[in-house]
């Protein structure tokens, strides 16, 4: 059952951010997919660059809109994402805890399935 | 009461996704299998009594292993241990430098893939049984409890407790070292636990019926085991294979049962219901095998045939031919009665019930097939579909008299009792 982990940054944590700062978490978090990757809880991971440099593209009524980040309505932004090959909740919680970015961002567990919520 | 029962939720969590690296680094300081889980379990113990006190530390892995070395020195002061004194200190200085280390919990994973690939192959070692084997690797690498792998292979807990006590003691016995094989010795020592890792699949897999959480869930297991084996051992074609085959297989568990439980026939199948996921994932690990040369080899030979099946999107547009094929290949590879059999009936697909029934026949006299159900089964298919209908329905009854699977009977006697309709 997968679950994934998605690092909750705030967006003007990440923008003030210095490229050593940076360059020490992400070493920190390749560290930590090693480890989950030779363990064999890790089926996929990244970081995304910055909201600033990225876009948000809808279509109501037969109109398209594109509006360029930063997302300034949102504080938090998607930083990265862990794709966890584990039983339970309770292990993707375990292994979120585990992770370095719990110590400057939040990291939400989320269960892989449907994308609604009423039944049949 | 019900913070109490997370709280030990949470710890079992811990200890499912600790125990393998635990066990492993801890196994490569004190170089013995079993002492290494005893201080596991050891630690373990201490944080079901803390933690529900403490609450759960912010790194319960560095937590558990720094436990567990404390009590590996003291074991080491005792002289408790086989070896030798000298190695006794150069092995405390080890230790002690390692709890010293700035970051235990980074310090956990700098020989994580090895110390994961020696502890595979020593759980796996053929001086075991291989229940044997595979309880203690489920024990070690999957961190199952006692009572679960005893659920999962549907044997009473104490007997895996007895095997999981008497594989460590043979280990020890034995004086099994604590590493990867080289050379010569890998090839038969690696097939050792491809042979393993599929049989823990197996056990998940053919446990359709099986309302018990436990068994669906040991496929998930195994793949995970070979999924890790790939990583570590990336060049050897084998475990790819076996990793393809899988991932292939279990794709289509969602639509091997009916409504009520009852098991549905491959070509019967809803494919709709097959992961895809699951199924691209597999024909990768295939491709892996075959680019690495090992396309002739028994795993990626049986991958390429469930891959034949996964790629057609329809039963008629099964590649028969291919099939009937790969199955020569894979008889030639590892000569065996029931993979005969299944070639036979690929080439009743491919070719018509007049070519099989000739392979069919010559399996007759074949003693380990005496009282196996699926030959007369397919030879009563065969035989239906040449017209031959009172032989058919003789060979059909045999057939449901010899399986032991009550919904298999019903399904037997029911095409019995079609035929005999047919041939009036």
């Amino acid at each position: 059952m997968p679950f994934m982990l998605l690092v909750m940054e705030k967006g003007e944590e990440r923008r003030a951010r210095t490229a050593p700062e940076g360059e020490a978490a992400y070493a920190r978090m390749l560290a930590f997919a090693d480890g989950l990757t030779k363990r064999g809880l890790l089926k996929a991971c990244d970081s995304l660059r910055s909201d600033a440099e990225g876009v948000r593209v809808a279509a109501r009524g037969g109109k398209r809109t594109v509006v360029d980040g930063p997302f300034t309505e949102s504080k938090e932004i998607v930083g990265g994402f862990f794709l966890l090959d584990c039983r339970t909740m309770e292990e993707a919680i375990a292994i979120a805890h585990e992770c370095p970015a719990t110590e400057w961002a939040e990291v939400e567990v989320r269960e892989i399935g449907r994308c609604w919520e009423g039944n049949g | 009461m019900a913070a109490a029962s997370e709280t030990r939720r949470a710890i079992d969590a811990v200890w499912r996704i600790e125990s393998a690296r635990l066990i492993a680094g801890l196994a490569r300081i004190v170089r013995d299998v079993g002492v290494a889980e005893d201080l596991a379990q050891e630690a373990l113990v201490a944080a079901l009594e803390r933690w529900p006190e403490t609450g759960i530390p912010d790194k319960p892995g560095a937590w558990l292993m720094a436990t567990a070395k404390h009590r590996a020195i003291d074991l080491l002061r005792r002289g408790t241990l086989l070896e030798r004194k000298h190695d006794e200190l150069a092995r405390e200085l080890e230790i002690d430098r390692e709890l010293n280390a700035p970051d235990l919990d980074a310090a956990l994973d700098d020989h994580i893939g090895d110390d994961l690939l020696r502890l595979i192959f020593v759980a796996c070692h053929p001086v075991l049984s291989t229940e044997a084997r595979a309880a203690l690797t489920l024990r070690l690498l999957g961190g199952l409890t006692t009572d679960e792998i005893a659920r999962a292979f549907l044997v009473p807990e104490t007997t895996v407790a007895q095997r999981i006590v008497r594989a460590k003691r043979t280990l020890a016995d034995k004086r099994v070292p604590f590493e990867v094989p080289r050379g010569a010795d890998m090839a038969a020592r690696l097939s050792s636990v491809l042979e393993v890792i599929y049989l823990v699949f197996n056990e998940g897999y053919s446990a359709t019926a099986g309302d018990d959480w436990m068994r669906p869930a040991l496929c998930e297991d195994a793949l995970r085991l070979g999924r890790i084996l790939a990583r570590l051992v990336p060049d050897e074609p084998e475990v790819h294979g076996l990793v393809a085959l899988m991932e292939i297989q279990a794709s289509r568990s969602r639509a091997r049962t009916g409504p009520s439980g009852e098991p549905v026939l491959l070509l019967d199948q809803n494919r709709a219901l097959w992961d895809q996921v699951l199924v691209r994932r597999g024909l990768a690990a295939l491709e892996r095998a075959e680019a690495l040369g090992g396309a002739g080899g028994p795993y990626a030979l049986q991958a390429a045939i469930a891959a034949c099946h996964a790629r057609a999107r329809t039963a008629d547009e099964t590649d028969w031919p291919r099939i009937a094929a790969l199955y020569e290949a894979l008889a030639r590879r590892v000569p065996s009665p029931v993979v005969e059999l299944n070639r036979a009936v690929a080439v009743g697909m491919a070719f018509g019930p007049a070519a099989a029934l000739p392979l069919v026949d010559a399996l007759a006299s074949e003693p380990s097939l005496q009282g196996y159900h699926l030959l007369p089964s397919v030879r009563g298919d065969l035989l239906a579909k040449l017209g031959r209908f009172d032989e058919a329905r003789a060979e059909c009854e045999r057939a449901a008299s010899l399986t032991r699977n009550a919904r298999e009977r019903e399904l037997l006697l029911a095409r019995a009792a079609g035929w005999a309709r047919g041939a009036s």
